[in-house]
């Protein structure tokens, strides 16, 4: 299955939105990833010419925060707390479920566009440990006939059958 | 500005305020270490090492981002600092490869020499190198990105100096590296590989590639490069005697400061090619079996060289008049060179016939502008380029022609400088311009940018906004211009081009109480508007009061060397030394086609040609060789085996510019001297040499043994020239009398404003070519080609389309097309270039033999129906 299409009319909104604002690159970025899911690499270049900018900068920008994607990502993106709290209450455990259920290592996006399984450093949720992301829900105190449930949840046949 | 007064090292210092520590310190000969801190560029503090100390306080802070403060007590050698930059500079090695044996950076390395200063030999730490892979596919630049130590210093020159935007930081912490935009390599990016971060990078992370191995320079001499009319100053390493390694010089003043170009820093590997003439060299009759020869010519000796030059020639001048003798020289030879060769034509051999390859390309237009400024705008100062209001380029493609001027005008751009760009081609200066005129010549097909000029002209005169005190004060012939615009409807040329009445408005509202830089292609006679262009840049300078002011005036971008020179020493067929103009018409000498034209017809009988290839740079070329083949007699004095030494009698192998003592005129009027860097090969001998030999023989009472000889001479035959050889560098002098600023009655003249002619459209050739050079080779590439990296380049110089254009003609992807004009045909690979306009096809010149001058006709632009040189007429069909 192919990732959702990009709108560029859409794109192309956004960027004409901000092409006078100054110091606008972030919060278009942001819009952009909002919008499309992550940061389509054919934007940067329209991005750069809008806000008179280089594209290798607009390209170091996005590199260097974690929040931009350059590479599509699933319906549903999965955090995986791997904080010391987590840590101590087994979160390598439930990451190990968890890539076992998903079929997915860290960083990875599964084929059909469902899940995109990451690892962060702490959720600032530690009273929950081991906790989890999806999308922006939080899971907390974990356990692996927990996480099952969370991943049946919104997993493609759930959704197909609602 | 405020002065500061503070201590460093129990030193009394006294520094302007917004001074920096570490330059404070830098001034008053205190040296403290650093790795990314360099003059021309912002301040920047990423490396660390440049720590010092503030003694009342006890912060540690970085010396080159830290402004100097009043009563600041700074130490930047104690134990503590000196602990602390140990242990960065520790830190980078242990993430550095221990690669320092094999590394090409050598002994020349920045880390390396701050390590064995500190005396760190073992980081003591645990070794993590951060390996990157090696990237090295292109023939210029080897990246090794495990030896950086992100001190962001090629990102910045890329940003700061160049104004290309090819490369910044991608991804962050340890995986942070300089990258292209999707980490492309650097061939299929946007780097235009002018080596600016090659040289300036402190390690061994991007170093020049060679085709071979080449060993570490020897020794380093500076010289100045001999290709564009920038004239940028080098620093050249040698090893072997010969040049392994080209650079940006470090002298403090210079045109190009820490930048140079592809061509300067990577073409110049030219002079050790297996074509360079290394002796004398005759025409044989038989085949001779000397494994120096080639097939017609045999070795021969400098005396018997001489002999039969002088012979022939005298014997010429006897039987058919001085006039049957042609002089061409070169605007990529010295002045001293061209002053002795007009010299040698006009006093020994007495004939008019002098001129210089550059005399179609540029010293036409430069003379011209000489004479209608009365010479007050001959010094024009790249760097003042960097604080003009306004700067209008037309018809310039700066970032090919003369690359270092073009980075000029993008700092100018990115500080603020209003650009206007008026061209057909979306330039690299066009796409950042604040406005960018683009003709449409769809309808028109008509070049005619002069009448854009003169159109936003009469704008600026309808909304009142002339400089009306310089037009009063210093110009004549106001009200007759104006009265000219009568000439033109103006609604009719924009609907024409199909731009739009705001357009104007917009370019008016940036022009209008501002002085104006002109920057005007050296080419532009060549169109077939040329003549009516340059007029009306004339009347819109002098309408803004745009001249003898600092960051305006007319700037032309010369693409050779010492085109200025060459014409201001008189080897042009209509000025004599120190631009003084022939006045009757029938003194003056042969330009370039008449010379052929003479030729031809036999008129002409014997040449001698000094560093001009012209089987290569003229149009029609297999016309010019018949036309030489014709000569009773041809000399070629060359540096290198080519089309036209095949065909000479005489061949005299000449030295490169590196080879030799000499000096050189810029675009601005900057004379450079410079002297030999290594010697030149076999036998060659320096150019004013043989030419001094030449006269010699011909019994010239003057001798000329050493250049200083020959300089003497011009600086007392040419005003302009008094300060040549007394120092490095100088400039050529303004008229002092006789021009509108010297307080006499001389006026600036208005000239009256024509319409662009129309040609008469033939529908057979439906399409405009425009035939230039790319930005990797120069003029029509007989040095350049025989460049190993450019050779291993590889670049088809396919001809450009529209996308448009190829959709018409059913072209789609690759392959070739057949383009067909009055004068020829030619056979290549084709590209899409969406940055082109329809109607138009660009053919880069210079690749494959330069058989693109096939396709222009070798005509006079009096002619009418010529389009001159640049341009040409075209039909092209799918093969």
């Amino acid at each position: 299955m192919e990732p959702k299409e990009i709108d560029w009319n859409k794109l192309d909104a956004i960027i004409e939105e901000h092409r006078t604002q100054n110091w606008s690159l972030i919060p278009l970025l942001q819009e952009v990833q909002e919008t499309c899911g992550y940061i389509p690499p054919e934007s940067i270049e329209p991005i750069a010419e809008a806000l008179n900018m280089y594209p290798a900068q607009v390209q170091g920008v996005i590199t260097f925060y974690s929040g931009f994607s350059l590479k599509p990502k699933g319906k549903y993106v999965l955090k995986v707390c791997r904080g010391t709290a987590c840590h101590v209450k087994g979160s390598r455990s439930i990451l190990r479920y968890v890539k076992k259920e998903l079929d997915l290592e860290e960083g990875e996006t599964g084929e059909d566009y469902q899940f995109t399984l990451e690892t962060v450093a702490c959720l600032g949720a530690c009273f929950l440990a081991p906790t989890m992301m999806v999308n922006r829900d939080y899971f907390g105190k974990l356990n692996p006939s927990k996480v099952s449930s969370v991943l049946g949840q919104y997993s493609k046949n759930k959704e197909d059958d609602g | 500005m405020e002065s500061i007064f503070l201590i460093i090292n129990g030193q009394k210092i006294t520094c302007p305020s917004g001074t920096t520590i570490f330059e404070a310190a830098e001034q008053n000969g205190i040296k403290i270490p650093t790795l990314c801190y360099h003059p021309d560029l912002k301040p920047y503090g990423a490396c660390r090492v440049c720590l010092v100390e503030d003694e009342k306080t006890g912060r540690l802070m970085a010396s080159c981002v830290t402004p100097a403060a009043a009563d600041m007590s700074i130490l930047t050698d104690t134990p503590r600092i000196l602990n602390h930059r140990r242990n960065i500079v520790r830190l980078m090695m242990a993430e550095h490869p221990e690669s320092c044996i094999v590394c090409s950076k050598g002994n020349r390395c920045e880390l390396r020499k701050i390590a064995a200063d500190l005396g760190v030999g073992d980081s003591g730490l645990y070794p993590m190198p951060n390996y990157t892979p090696f990237e090295q596919l292109n023939p210029f630049i080897t990246r090794d990105l495990s030896k950086c130590i992100l001190c962001g210093k090629c990102i910045r020159a890329d940003h700061e100096l160049v104004v290309t935007g090819a490369i910044d930081y991608n991804h962050r912490g340890f995986q942070s590296r300089p990258a292209t935009l999707y980490e492309k390599p650097l061939e299929d990016s946007i780097c235009t590989f002018c080596g600016t971060c090659v040289s300036i990078c402190p390690t061994g992370a991007l170093s020049v590639k060679n085709t071979r191995y080449v060993g570490t320079p020897e020794r380093e001499t500076n010289s100045i490069c001999g290709f564009c009319g920038a004239g940028c100053s080098l620093t050249m390493g040698v090893a072997d005697q010969k040049i392994v390694e080209v650079n940006p010089s470090k002298r403090k003043i210079s045109v190009n400061g820490a930048t140079l170009c592809m061509r300067g820093h990577f073409a110049n590997d030219f002079i050790n090619s297996a074509d360079r003439l290394t002796r004398p060299m005759l025409r044989s009759q038989t085949r001779s079996h000397d494994e120096n020869s080639d097939d017609t010519h045999i070795p021969a000796s400098w005396e018997d060289a001489f002999e039969i030059i002088t012979t022939r020639l005298s014997e010429i001048k006897r039987e058919h008049g001085p006039d049957s003798i042609a002089f061409v020289g070169s605007s990529k030879c010295s002045n001293e060179e061209n002053f002795l060769f007009q010299k040698i034509a006009r006093d020994i051999f007495e004939t008019r016939n002098v001129v210089n390859g550059g005399y179609a390309s540029g010293q036409k237009l430069l003379s011209y502008i000489d004479e209608i400024t009365h010479g007050s705008c001959r010094v024009t100062t790249l760097s003042d380029l960097e604080d003009a209001e306004v700067i209008f380029v037309i018809n310039s493609d700066l970032e090919q022609t003369v690359p270092v001027a073009g980075y000029h005008v993008k700092r100018a751009a990115k500080k603020g400088a209003r650009v206007i760009v008026i061209d057909a081609f979306k330039t690299d200066l066009a796409a950042l311009s604040s406005l960018w005129i683009r003709p449409d010549l769809s309808v028109n097909k008509q070049i005619n940018t002069s009448d854009l000029v003169n159109a936003l002209a009469r704008r600026v005169v309808a909304i009142d906004s002339q400089d009306k005190d310089f037009i009063n004060q210093y110009t004549e012939g106001f009200d007759p211009y104006i009265a000219s615009f009568s000439n033109f409807d103006f609604q009719k040329i924009a609907e024409q081009s199909k731009l739009s009445v705001e357009i104007f408005d917009q370019a008016v509202e940036l022009i209008k109480g501002r002085k104006v830089a002109f920057v005007i292609g050296a080419d532009t006679l060549n169109y077939p508007d040329g003549n009516q262009l340059i007029d009306a840049v004339m009347n819109f300078s002098f309408l803004t009061g745009s001249i003898g002011a600092k960051g305006s005036g007319i700037y032309v971008p010369a693409a050779e060397n010492n085109l200025i020179g060459a014409m201001d020493m008189g080897a042009v067929p209509d000025l004599l030394p120190g631009r003084v103009k022939i006045a009757s018409e029938k003194d003056k000498g042969l330009d370039l086609d008449a010379f052929i034209e003479s030729a031809e017809s036999g008129q002409v009988k014997a040449a001698y040609i000094m560093g001009e290839n012209l089987l290569r740079s003229l149009p029609q070329p297999d016309r010019v060789e018949a036309a030489l083949q014709k000569l009773e007699f041809l000399v070629v004095q060359d540096i290198v085996r080519n089309r036209t030494t095949k065909i000479a009698d005489v061949i005299l192998p000449g030295a490169a510019v590196y080879e030799k003592y000499g000096s050189f005129t810029n675009m601005e009027g900057r004379i450079q001297t410079f002297g030999p860097v290594v010697s030149p090969p076999g036998d060659a001998r320096a150019d004013w040499d043989i030419l001094a030999q030449v006269a010699k023989v011909m019994g010239h009472p003057e001798q000329y043994q050493k250049i200083e000889k020959i300089r003497q001479e011009i600086r007392r035959v040419v005003p302009m020239y008094q300060g040549l050889g007394n120092h490095q560098q100088d400039w050529i002098k303004n008229s002092e009398t006789g021009n509108p600023f010297s307080a006499n009655n001389t006026k600036f003249s208005f000239l009256p404003a024509l319409p662009a002619g129309s040609e008469t459209f033939d529908a057979s050739y439906p399409f405009m070519a425009k035939i230039s050079s790319p930005g990797f080779h120069l003029g029509s590439g007989t040095r350049t080609s025989r460049s190993e990296r450019i050779q291993a380049y590889d670049r088809k110089g396919e001809i450009e389309l529209s996308s448009a254009d190829c959709r018409d003609l059913g072209l789609n992807g690759s392959g070739q097309v057949r383009v067909k004009s009055k004068f020829g045909t030619l056979e290549r690979e084709f590209k899409e270039n969406n940055r082109l306009p329809g109607g138009h096809i660009l053919i880069p010149m210079a690749v494959n033999n330069n058989d693109a001058m096939q396709l222009v006709g070798l005509t006079s632009k009096e002619q009418s129906d010529s389009c001159g040189w640049t341009v040409s007429r075209v039909s092209i069909e799918k093969i």
